[in-house]
């Protein structure tokens, strides 16, 4: 048995004690070592992370930004009803095409049936919650057949994308065809 | 490159509408990890309480392995977490700057204070044991075994009776803070009111309730596999009797799951069209098939035979390994079914992603079996410096 141990025997916990007090402090000490200097000056945040964040560079621009090189898809995209739509909303953000002015990457485009489902994205009439004034809702194949054209048809097949109604309103000039769409 | 491009391969197909912030998992196979490790940690430590607080005399055997088995999984239960934010460099901050109003950052106070608890009563209760293999090593062993007992040999009955006062007095206070650990882990999902799979106050509760029967199991399948793997004699008492408490909890647990499902569809609110589209759209297998019919109710049934029939020893050293990982893996799917269930419907309540985990990458499976793996590893290495059972003590202490 330790009957003989030297140690009284309560040393170990006193020893634990003074431990877990130097850790408290070493603890305190570091604290102080490493808070970040500009900790709380504007609130619980680090004050020169608002310099970090405007060194953000920016992915998503106006499409002004894009109209700066695709001249012909301006013109076409400003007078028609989608004149509001962001060209990022299909083509994805300006920052993975051009970056400090230089050109980076190519943006996707989207063709067949990918357009169809990029449209129903805000068009489906699914969705209940979209304004159905200002907005077209149709369902798929219902618009397709009420239109007399096959299922299988793409929306771009009948609407120019940058203008979804231009080619339906000259078809109906030609046609002469006078009530509202 | 676009963001379907980026998670391609975790994205499967969008059925209905699918608000754009809905359409990935953000939280995937590390944060079902998260709260499995997390619970299987509170639960073992609650057996080792169950025979230190509550005096369950049978449970002895098992009551220091189930410490040490819930540290090397504490010792990992971060892992996920740091995994799947990044920057573990980053991990460290909540210290210096504390924010006492974050949810988020609350699991890393909860957890230091645990550890530190729980390596603290490690020590205290090893201390015996450490003072012999102390005088018993030479060279390095020996210096490490000092410091694990403080560097005090005194085993006089004074001594003695002062740890128990502090093995008493934290294994008491242990038992909250388990519960707090896990139960936090359960209101961490339950206080995210926009989804209605996870916005419900029982969520701690049933947390709670599944750590304690993953921790069990884990500790039942553990003592078997290592004292047969070992050559080892079996204490067929101890694990009725923990088997008997694994069905007690297991009763709650599956009860309390089964509640909020049914109390969702009772009361029929408004989301319970999402939930049920849910439940039996892209979570049936992992749910209904899985979770529920054949790793809730075989086990239900399989332990309430072994604990209402007297079988022979050996049936009940068949069956307890098979039921312990049945549960163990039910547990799993829960956490799976809960954390990313959640995020398969989208806020629209009228649309449905679905998700496979990626092998490679960060939070892929492959992380996630190495995840897992290294607390059995870790085990392994804490089983070298403390002996998990009795018998191994040397006599001369």
């Amino acid at each position: 048995m330790h009957n003989q141990s030297r140690s009284k025997y309560n040393s170990h916990l006193i020893k634990l004690i003074v431990a877990l007090i130097v850790a408290g402090g070493l603890g305190y000490f570091a604290r102080q070592v490493f808070m970040p200097a500009s900790m709380g000056t504007y609130g619980h945040y680090r004050g020169d992370d608002i310099v970090d964040q405007l060194n953000v560079p920016i992915r998503l621009q106006t499409n002004e930004s894009c109209f700066q090189c695709h001249r012909p898809i301006r013109q076409i995209h400003k007078e028609g009803i989608h004149n509001s739509v962001s060209c990022e909303i299909c083509h994805g953000p300006f920052g993975d095409h051009i970056q400090d002015g230089k050109k980076v990457g190519v943006l996707p485009v989207k063709k067949g049936k990918e357009i169809t489902q990029l449209c129903l994205r805000c068009h489906n009439k699914v969705i209940q919650a979209r304004p159905r004034k200002s907005i077209k809702m149709i369902g798929l194949p219902e618009h397709l057949e009420q239109k007399g054209v096959r299922v299988d048809h793409t929306c771009d097949q009948c609407h120019m994308v940058h203008d979804p109604l231009l080619w339906i309103n000259q078809a109906k000039r030609m046609m002469g065809i006078k009530e509202a769409i | 490159m676009s963001g379907a491009m980026q998670h391609g391969d975790t994205i499967l197909a969008l059925t209905n509408y699918v608000f754009p912030n809905d359409v990935y998992v953000h939280w995937s196979l590390m944060i079902v990890l998260y709260p499995y490790i997390t619970g299987i940690v509170a639960g073992a430590f609650i057996v080792s309480s169950l025979y230190h607080v509550f005096g369950i005399r049978e449970l002895q055997p098992i009551s220091r392995f189930s410490l040490v088995f819930a540290l090397a999984f504490l010792c990992c239960a971060t892992w996920p977490l740091l995994l799947h934010l990044g920057h573990p460099e980053r991990a460290l901050n909540m210290f210096l700057t504390p924010n006492p109003t974050s949810a988020m950052a609350g699991f890393g106070y909860i957890y230091s204070a645990y550890l530190i608890l729980l390596v603290h009563e490690i020590l205290f209760i090893y201390r015996p044991t450490m003072v012999g293999l102390w005088m018993n090593s030479t060279g390095i062993p020996r210096k490490l075994y000092a410091f694990l007992s403080f560097y005090n040999d005194n085993l006089s009955d004074e001594a003695m009776k002062l740890d128990h006062k502090i093995i008493n007095f934290l294994a008491g206070l242990g038992i909250p803070m388990a519960c707090i650990l896990h139960g936090y882990v359960g209101f961490i999902f339950g206080g995210i009111k926009a989804n209605p799979l996870w916005a419900t106050p029982l969520m701690p509760v049933i947390f709670l309730l599944s750590a304690c029967v993953s921790g069990i199991s884990g500790i039942i399948f553990s003592y078997i596999l290592i004292r047969k793997v070992t050559g080892k004699p079996i204490d067929v008492t101890c694990i009725r009797t923990s088997l008997k408490f694994l069905w007690g909890f297991f009763i709650l647990d599956f009860v309390f799951e089964m509640l909020e499902v049914f109390s969702h569809f009772y009361m029929s609110t408004h989301h319970w069209h999402v939930l049920e589209s849910l439940l039996w759209g892209p979570l049936y297998t992992t749910y209904w098939l899985l979770q529920v019919k054949i790793f809730s109710l075989i086990p239900f049934f399989l332990l309430g035979a072994v604990c209402l029939i007297k079988f022979k020893d050996r049936v009940v050293l068949f069956v307890a390994p098979i039921v312990s990982l049945m549960i163990l893996i039910q547990v799993l799917l829960m956490r799976w079914n809960v954390v990313i269930g959640g995020q398969l419907m989208s806020n629209s309540t009228r649309g449905q992603v679905s998700f496979v985990p990626e092998w490679l990458g960060r939070e892929g499976i492959l992380a996630a079996v190495v995840v897992m793996a290294a607390p059995v590893v870790i085990l392994f290495l804490l089983g070298k410096i403390f002996p998990f059972w009795m018998s191994e003590e040397p006599k001369d202490s």
